[in-house]
């Protein structure tokens, strides 16, 4: 697992008017040798090539984003290529290796069109948080004065509050310039209680550049949470669930359908890079499938009549065949897994389907998250009376302040991993828990995660 | 066409015919289909429309067309109403929308509000694509909202009223706009083609409407219409409000090329316009056009003459090409040297047709686009 955090110190280099690397950190040094260069000859990466190049002629700092080959990867880089006296000084932020198909690309330009679309009115800020925009009826609608917040700092129009955990999530946004959703404020002007969510805007170099933000507003009836009324839970409708399960899932299996036909060339053969697009349609297509599974299950399971089966199950059993089911993905990802063994049992009351699910999903994290020829262990375990199944992994963890995160709805384990709707743990959490157990994790960073789902033991 | 035989099912003979003859008209529409598809396909790139501004250009005109009719018929509707024509208020009210009628009258292809409308499309194309830049002291707030801290009230005002209008403009694409944010000239002219084309369809239902109503009807449109002229104020727009935010500024030369590249660097292309219209003289549109121009020998020379630096210039020339794929980097960067070397006396005298009268101008380019004498 690459160390992808953007925080991390630059890495510098110097390239000479010639084109040649003169000296650099030791990444980039890597990298560049990697691709066939070393100090002294010319920079051996294309990309950053061309940028340097680029930067010397309009003799002005030149920021880019470029994606660079690594091996069999890609490498996402955020280049500051200064030109001055003795070359083109280099630095070098972002490191993400890239997965053939990037959701989180995609979702960086969306996020502010997605939070615009669902919030009541939007507004937009510079770095400094000074207002830039404003949604011009919304004054005249909530009472304030638009016009006279316009290039104010933000919290001149809204009074920040702290959620119920005594948190400011728009501070942890700033800090990490990343997406934030429901921080609760008031509009200053009339006291109308509002939740603002917030996506980053970043320039090319990964800078902070402000947010794009929607406000809800809350009624004064129920400032808590949304009403749930006829079944309907957190505002996924059973109809639009059942909607949306209908309208996506058939063409998605289509399009999933077409695009592997298309990669493996059954029709004639095809420009390779071509064959490696419709892989790439293929994987968001299933990307996409996995996430309807999840909303479809989100909506079942918010709904207050939602209930599981009781039933014998063997919790040992259902581990086994969960392993089983991953067992190609694991291959691929040069992933061992260790099971139960198979005279091992179990005995445990729950609903077999279900549980299957929870295990499926945490020994798929599992298998994500590891390193290429590491080790997914599944251990079956009786305490008292409850059942536990232990899944560990030998990935980079999961730091303390993050374990409560994860069993939230829409976060994920690692927000800067491609793939996944953020659903997964929260939805394997309440399954366990509507069946009378419960999904935890201990895991300190550097040391693998540890998911342990229980359920009640049957004597 | 024999309809004279007294069949009993003249409604399936009717049916037919009408069958008969749209086929026999086929043909001839597959070929203007083909004519036009013909002309499509080799319309040069540059100036075809992108889907991207086709769908904005779409959106806006149905959106002005929407917002001038709407507060027509309304007016009118209730004028009507007062003045005991109801059943023209009700119809007035609620029949279908004129869009579609002044379209295929050719009004909407009105050379002048199309100009502004595309310039106005393209230009927010433009912002929307702009690489987003962040400063070096993320607490440094960005340009206009440090000018509305301007201690210079004129300056303040003025930022504050470009943020508003800009903000305005953005909303177009959230709900129905409002106003139509034109030139006054031009939005004359739209509400005076939207109210008669209502009136044209009650023209067409005259032996239904009672004695007397279309000289009521004309004189509720026309009142209407009145009432929506007068409340334009075209300086509310955008274009005015960036170009007064200029003339406050009145940049000196050392100013300006820092304003300009601050301009760029916050995405406000109708400010950068402003800005370079108010230091060469000419207006917003033309500015615009130069701003907007693909090839941009043009933005290069007013930059000289404004005796913008080449560490400026490179830096506008790097953020416009990031933006607008049809700019081609590669040849701005390889000619660079020869920009910065223009003597601004030189890109002056060049430029000068443009300093000429705007009126003498459009007459030239009318002139020319009829052929050559």
């Amino acid at each position: 697992m690459n160390v992808t955090d953007p925080m991390l110190p630059p890495v510098r280099g110097l390239i000479d008017r010639e084109g040649r690397l003169v000296e650099a950190d030791k990444r980039l040094h890597d990298l560049n040798a990697r691709a066939g260069g070393g100090v002294g000859q010319p920079i051996a990466i294309p990309q950053i090539a061309t940028l340097t190049r680029l930067a010397q002629r309009l003799g002005i700092l030149v920021s880019r984003g470029v994606v660079a080959a690594d091996g069999d990867d890609d490498v996402e880089l955020w280049v500051r290529a200064e030109p001055g006296a003795d070359g083109v000084k280099l630095m070098i932020t972002g490191w993400r290796t890239r997965a053939a198909w990037h959701p989180e690309a995609l979702q960086g330009e969306r996020d502010g069109d997605f939070l615009r679309s669902a919030g009541d009115w939007s507004w937009e800020t510079d770095s400094a948080l000074r207002i830039t925009f404003l949604s011009i009826n919304a004054g005249a609608k909530h009472g304030f004065d638009s016009g006279a917040m316009l290039g104010q700092p933000l919290t001149k129009l809204f009074a920040l509050g702290e959620d119920r955990e005594g948190a400011f999530p728009i501070l942890g946004g700033l800090a990490m310039h990343q997406r934030f959703d429901d921080q609760r404020a008031t509009i200053r002007a009339t006291g109308r209680p509002v939740r603002l969510s917030a996506a980053p805007r970043t320039d090319a170099s990964g800078a902070f550049a402000g947010f794009v933000g929607a406000v809800h507003m809350i009624d004064d009836e129920a400032p808590e949470v949304a009403p749930k009324l006829n079944g309907s839970g957190d505002g996924v409708s059973e109809a639009f669930a059942a909607r949306l399960d209908h309208a996506l899932r058939t063409p998605l299996g289509r399009i999933i359908a077409n695009a592997d036909s298309i990669n493996a060339q059954s029709e004639g053969p095809l420009r390779q890079d071509y064959a490696d697009y419709a892989a790439d349609i293929a994987s968001a297509g299933r990307h996409l499938m996995g996430l309807v599974d999840d909303l479809v299950d989100l909506q079942a399971i918010e709904r207050p009549d939602f209930v599981v089966a009781k039933e014998p199950v063997d919790l040992a059993d259902v581990a086994r065949r969960a392993a089983g089911l991953l067992a190609v993905r694991a291959s691929e990802a040069q992933v061992s897994i260790d099971k139960p063994a198979p005279q091992e049992v179990l005995p445990a009351t729950g609903e077999f389907r279900r549980a299957l699910q929870v295990l499926v999903n945490l020994i798929g994290n599992a298998v994500r998250y590891s390193p290429a020829e590491g080790m997914v262990w599944i251990r079956a375990e009786r305490e008292d009376g409850i059942a536990a199944i232990i899944v560990a992994d030998q990935g980079k963890g999961i730091a303390i302040e993050d374990q409560a995160r994860i069993f939230e709805k829409f976060e994920r384990v690692d927000p800067r991993e491609p793939g996944g709707s953020g659903l997964g743990l929260y939805i394997a959490r309440r399954l366990a828990r509507a069946m009378g157990g419960d999904v935890t994790v201990d895991s300190a960073p550097g040391q693998g995660a540890r998911f342990v789902f229980t359920l009640p033991y049957r004597e | 066409m024999s309809s004279n035989d007294g069949d009993m099912d003249d409604g399936t003979h009717r049916g037919v015919s009408k069958l008969l003859a749209r086929a026999a008209a086929a043909d001839v529409r597959a070929d203007r289909r083909l004519a036009v598809a013909v002309d499509d396909f080799f319309l040069p790139d540059e100036s075809r429309l992108d889907e991207r501004l086709r769908s904005a250009l779409g959106g806006t005109l149905s959106a002005l067309v929407a917002a001038v009719e709407s507060a027509v018929r309304r007016h009118a509707a209730r004028l009507l109403a007062t003045r005991g024509v109801p059943e023209l208020s009700i119809e007035l009210e609620t029949g279908d929308p004129v869009f579609s009628r002044l379209a295929s009258a050719g009004l909407l292809r009105d050379v002048e509000l199309m100009r502004e409308l595309v310039g106005r499309a393209r230009q927010d194309v433009l912002a929307e694509a702009l690489p987003v830049d962040a400063p070096e002291d993320p607490d440094r707030a960005s340009l206009l909202a440090r000018l509305i801290q301007h201690p210079d009230s004129v300056v303040a005002a003025a930022a504050m009223a470009l943020l508003a209008a800009e903000s305005r403009r953005r909303g177009e694409s959230e709900g129905l706009p409002t106003r139509t944010d034109l030139p006054a000239e031009l939005h004359h002219r739209l509400v005076w083609w939207v109210a008669a084309a209502l009136r044209e369809r009650f023209v067409a239902l005259a032996d239904e409407t009672p004695n007397g109503a279309l000289p009521a009807l004309d004189r509720a449109l026309v009142e209407a219409a009145t009432r929506s002229v007068s409340a334009h104020d075209e300086g509310d727009r955008l274009e005015a409000a960036a170009m007064r935010l200029a003339a406050a500024l009145d940049a000196r030369a050392d100013e300006l090329p820092p304003l300009l590249v601050e301009a760029i660097a916050d995405r406000r292309p109708a400010l950068f316009a402003a800005l370079i219209a108010h230091a060469l003289g000419v207006d917003h549109g033309d500015a615009r056009e130069i701003l907007l121009d693909p090839a941009a020998d043009r933005l290069w020379l007013v930059l000289r003459a404004l005796e913008v630096d080449r560490a400026s210039i490179a830096r506008i020339g790097l953020a416009l090409s990031e933006a607008d794929p049809r700019r081609d980097l590669d040849s701005f960067a390889e000619g660079l040297d020869d920009i910065a070397a223009t003597p601004a006396t030189d890109a002056r005298a060049a430029l000068a047709p443009l300093l000429l009268h705007p009126d003498y101008r459009a007459a030239m380019v009318a002139l020319g686009r009829g052929g050559r004498a």
